[in-house]
C-alpha cells in the first residue's frame, strides 16, 4: 500500500495553484497538497509540513522561484524539486541541473503534473 | 482568353501550380506531418536539390541545422495555432542553404533572406504550411552602404584632433558594437593595446613638438596597417592606441600585432633617450582574445589586453604579448 | 466600465504570463542572452485613456512611438498591438538587433526586426489565449507603426467608444530593464466572450468543468 504523500505548490497564481491541486487530486485523491504564494512562504510551508515534492513556480513577485528554491535546497538537500516555467531557455535548463532541480514547462497539464509524481509513485 | 474561374478544376490546379513555380520567390509547401509537397523551381535552383530529393521528404530532414530553431516555431504556429509569423533577416541570418549560382555555394555565401510562414487551409486534409523565401541581398547590400557611408559621416565627430585617427569616444562605441556582434555570430574577437616605448623620454627630450610629430607618425602607420572595414584603429589614451579586431583568433591576432610591431620599427624614428641600443622608436603590444567558446565581459577581456601590455613591457618592450581573459 | 473578479482577474494575468514566458524563450534563442518577460498587471481603460497611457506626456506635443500590430478574428476578433514608450524603442531594437540607431534613423531592416518581435510577442499571448480556450482563430500578418499613440489605436481600427484590454509587460534582457505594453481592442462582444471564456477554465480548473 503507497503512502499518502504531500506536495507543496508555490505560485503567486491562485488559479495556477487551484489547477495543479485539481490535477494531483484526480491521480492521487489521498494525497496532501499545501499552497504557498510567495518565495517566503514556501520556506515556511516546507519546515511545516516536510513535503515530499515541491512544484515552485519561477516568476514571482519578491524572493522569485530560483531564489527559493535555492535556499530550499540548502535547508533541505534531499528534498525533491521542480520548477515550473514558461520560458524555458538555455540559461533556465543549466539553472536547474546545477541546482539539482528538475523543471517542468507551463502550462501545467494533467499529463505534466503526472510525469512529476511518478516518481514519487514508485518510493 | 478564358477567365480562370471558369477554367476547369485540372488545368485551374495546373495554371496556379505553374505559377507558383514560375514566381520570383522561395515557395515551400508543408503537410501537416511536415512533409514537403512543394518545393518551387526557384527553391531547387538555389537550394541544388530536385523536386525527386524533397518531394514527400520530410522538412528537418531535407534541413536538419533548422530543427528546434525559430523556423520550426513558425512552423508550428502555423500548422497549430494557425498564425502566420515573419522572420526578419537582421535577426535570423539566412537560415535555409540558398546560394546565388555556383560561386556563392563554393565561397559559402548564402542568400540574405526574409521568411514568412503562413497556414494554409487544404480541403479535406490537416491544416498545411508555406514558406515564403525573400532574397533580400540587395537591399542588404544598399542599407550596408547606406551604413558605412553615415560611419564615416559620424567619424568626423569620433576622430582624436591630433592624429585624426577614432578618438577613445569612438573606441568605446565600436567596441561594444563589436563585443555584442561576436557574442551574436559566434565570432572570435581580438583587442591590441598598442603603447609607444619611452614615450615620456621621448618628450622631454625632443619637447612636446616633435612628440606630437611622433604620434601622428606612428598613429598613420599603424591606421595604414587595417585591411577591413570593421576593424578600428583609436587613440586611447596619450600615447597609448587601441586595435579592434572582429572575427580575429588568437592566432590572426598575434601575427598582426607583430606586424604592427615591426612596422613601427622600421619607421626607424630616432629616440636618443629609448634606453636601449636600438636608439629609435619602438611599441609595446598587448593582445587579449575573447574565444568563441568563451565569451566575458567587456571589462575582462580590456583588462587582459591592459594585463597583456605590462607584461610585454615588463619584459622588455618592444615585443607582444598575449592574455586570455 | 468593464470589471472582471480578482479570480478572473488571476486567471487572465497567468495565461498572458505563461504567453510571454514562451515569447521570451523563443527571443533568447535570437539573441543567445537570457531574456525574461512577465506581465504585473492587466487592466480595462477606454480608449481614450489607453492612448494617454503610452508617452502622451506632454498633451500639446505627445511623443511618438513605435508599435506592432496584428489582427485576429474566429472565435473572437481583436485587434492586437505591442507598443513601446518612445525613449525605450530604439533600446528594444538595439538589443534585439545589437546595432545602435536613433529611432529617426530606425531602416527598413530594424522595421522588419521589430516586426519580427512583435510577431512573437503577440502569436504566443493570444496563441496561449486560444490553447487554454480551445478556440480557434486566424491571425494577420505583422504591420509596423510609428506615430503617437492615439495616431496608432486609431489606425487599428479602434473606435472612440471601444474597450482596450492593456497588459504591462516587463521586459528584461542583458540587465536592461524595459516596460512596454500590448494593448487588445475589443469590443462589447469580445468581452464578454472573454469573460465566459475565463469562467469556463477556472470552472475547469476547480474541477467543476
Amino acid at each position: 500500500m503507497m503512502q499518502a504523500k504531500t506536495v507543496l505548490i508555490v505560485d503567486d497564481s491562485r488559479v495556477s495553484r487551484m489547477m495543479a491541486r485539481q490535477y494531483i487530486g484526480g491521480l492521487h485523491a489521498d494525497w496532501t497538497v499545501v499552497e504557498a504564494a510567495t518565495g517566503e512562504e514556501s520556506l515556511l510551508k516546507a519546515r511545516e509540513v516536510a513535503p515530499d515534492l515541491v512544484l515552485m513556480d519561477v516568476n514571482m513577485p519578491g524572493m522569485g522561484g530560483i531564489a527559493a528554491a535555492e535556499l530550499l535546497r540548502q535547508e533541505f538537500p534531499a528534498m525533491p524539486i521542480s520548477l515550473l516555467t514558461a520560458n524555458v531557455q538555455t540559461a533556465t535548463r543549466e539553472r536547474a541541473a546545477a541546482m539539482g532541480v528538475g523543471f517542468v514547462e507551463k502550462p501545467i497539464t494533467e499529463a505534466r503534473i503526472a510525469l512529476l509524481l511518478s516518481p514519487l509513485e514508485a518510493a | 482568353m478564358a477567365a480562370m474561374h471558369t477554367l476547369p478544376a485540372g488545368d485551374r490546379l495546373h495554371l496556379l501550380h505553374s505559377v507558383l513555380c514560375a514566381v520570383n520567390i522561395g515557395a515551400v509547401v508543408l503537410d501537416g506531418d511536415r512533409r514537403i509537397v512543394l518545393w518551387n523551381a526557384w527553391m531547387i535552383k538555389h537550394s541544388g536539390l530536385n523536386n525527386d530529393k524533397v518531394i514527400g521528404a520530410d522538412f528537418f530532414a531535407t534541413c536538419p541545422g533548422l530543427r528546434g530553431g525559430r523556423v520550426d516555431a513558425a512552423i508550428q504556429q502555423a500548422l497549430y495555432n494557425n498564425f502566420p509569423s515573419v522572420l526578419s533577416q537582421s535577426l535570423n541570418k539566412s537560415p535555409f542553404a540558398l546560394h546565388a549560382n555556383a560561386l556563392a555555394v563554393a565561397r559559402n555565401e548564402r542568400i540574405q533572406q526574409a521568411v514568412e510562414v503562413t497556414p494554409i487551409a487544404v480541403e479535406g486534409a490537416p491544416r498545411h504550411c508555406l514558406i515564403q523565401i525573400t532574397d533580400v541581398s540587395i537591399a542588404v547590400a544598399r542599407e550596408k552602404l547606406l551604413r558605412e557611408q553615415t560611419m564615416v559621416l559620424r567619424s568626423q565627430t569620433f576622430s582624436d584632433g591630433l592624429t585624426g585617427i577614432a578618438n577613445r569616444r569612438h573606441f568605446d562605441v565600436a567596441m561594444e558594437k563589436e563585443h555584442r556582434r561576436a557574442k551574436r555570430g559566434g565570432t572570435p574577437l581580438s583587442l591590441l593595446m598598442i603603447d609607444i616605448d619611452h614615450f615620456k623620454a621621448y618628450n622631454d627630450h625632443y619637447g612636446h613638438q616633435k612628440g606630437d610629430q611622433c604620434l601622428i607618425q606612428v598613429a598613420a602607420a599603424l591606421a595604414g596597417m587595417l585591411k577591413r572595414p570593421c576593424d578600428l584603429m583609436a587613440r586611447y589614451g596619450g600615447e597609448e592606441f587601441a586595435m579592434i579586431l572582429p572575427e580575429t583568433d588568437v592566432e590572426q591576432a598575434t601575427l598582426m600585432a607583430e606586424t604592427i610591431r615591426a612596422r613601427a620599427h622600421e619607421l626607424a624614428i630616432p629616440h636618443e633617450r629609448s634606453g636601449t641600443d636600438l636608439r629609435q622608436v619602438t611599441v609595446s603590444i598587448g593582445i587579449a582574445t575573447q574565444k568563441v567558446e568563451t565569451p566575458v565581459d567587456l571589462e575582462a577581456l580590456i583588462g587582459a589586453a591592459d594585463r597583456a601590455l605590462y607584461q610585454a613591457k615588463r619584459a622588455g618592450r618592444n615585443r607582444i604579448a598575449a592574455l586570455l581573459p | 466600465m468593464f470589471n472582471l473578479t480578482e479570480l478572473e482577474n488571476d486567471a487572465l494575468i497567468e495565461i498572458f504570463n505563461i504567453g510571454v514566458g514562451q515569447a521570451a524563450a523563443s527571443m533568447s534563442a535570437i539573441v543567445h542572452e537570457a531574456v525574461h518577460m512577465s506581465v504585473p498587471s492587466i487592466s480595462f481603460i477606454p480608449r481614450a485613456e489607453a492612448a494617454r497611457l503610452l508617452g502622451a506626456r506632454d498633451a500639446a506635443e505627445p511623443e511618438r512611438i513605435c508599435g506592432i500590430s496584428q489582427h485576429y478574428q474566429g472565435a473572437f476578433e481583436t485587434e492586437a498591438i505591442l507598443m513601446f514608450p518612445e525613449d525605450k524603442s530604439l533600446e528594444i531594437v538595439r538589443l534585439m538587433v545589437g546595432e545602435s540607431v536613433p529611432l529617426k534613423e530606425l531602416t527598413e531592416m530594424e522595421q522588419e526586426a521589430m516586426c519580427e518581435i512583435g510577431n512573437i510577442i503577440l502569436n504566443s499571448c493570444v496563441g496561449t489565449l486560444a490553447n487554454i480556450f480551445q478556440h480557434e482563430l486566424e491571425g494577420s500578418l505583422p504591420q509596423y507603426h510609428l506615430g503617437t499613440s492615439d495616431e496608432i489605436l486609431t489606425a487599428t481600427g479602434s473606435g472612440a467608444d471601444t474597450v482596450v484590454l492593456m497588459l504591462h509587460i516587463d521586459f528584461l534582457l542583458e540587465k536592461h530593464q524595459i516596460h512596454g505594453y500590448v494593448a487588445f481592442v475589443l469590443d462589447i462582444t469580445a468581452l464578454h466572450d472573454l469573460k465566459d471564456q475565463i469562467n469556463l477554465y477556472i470552472a475547469r480548473a476547480m474541477g467543476q468543468a
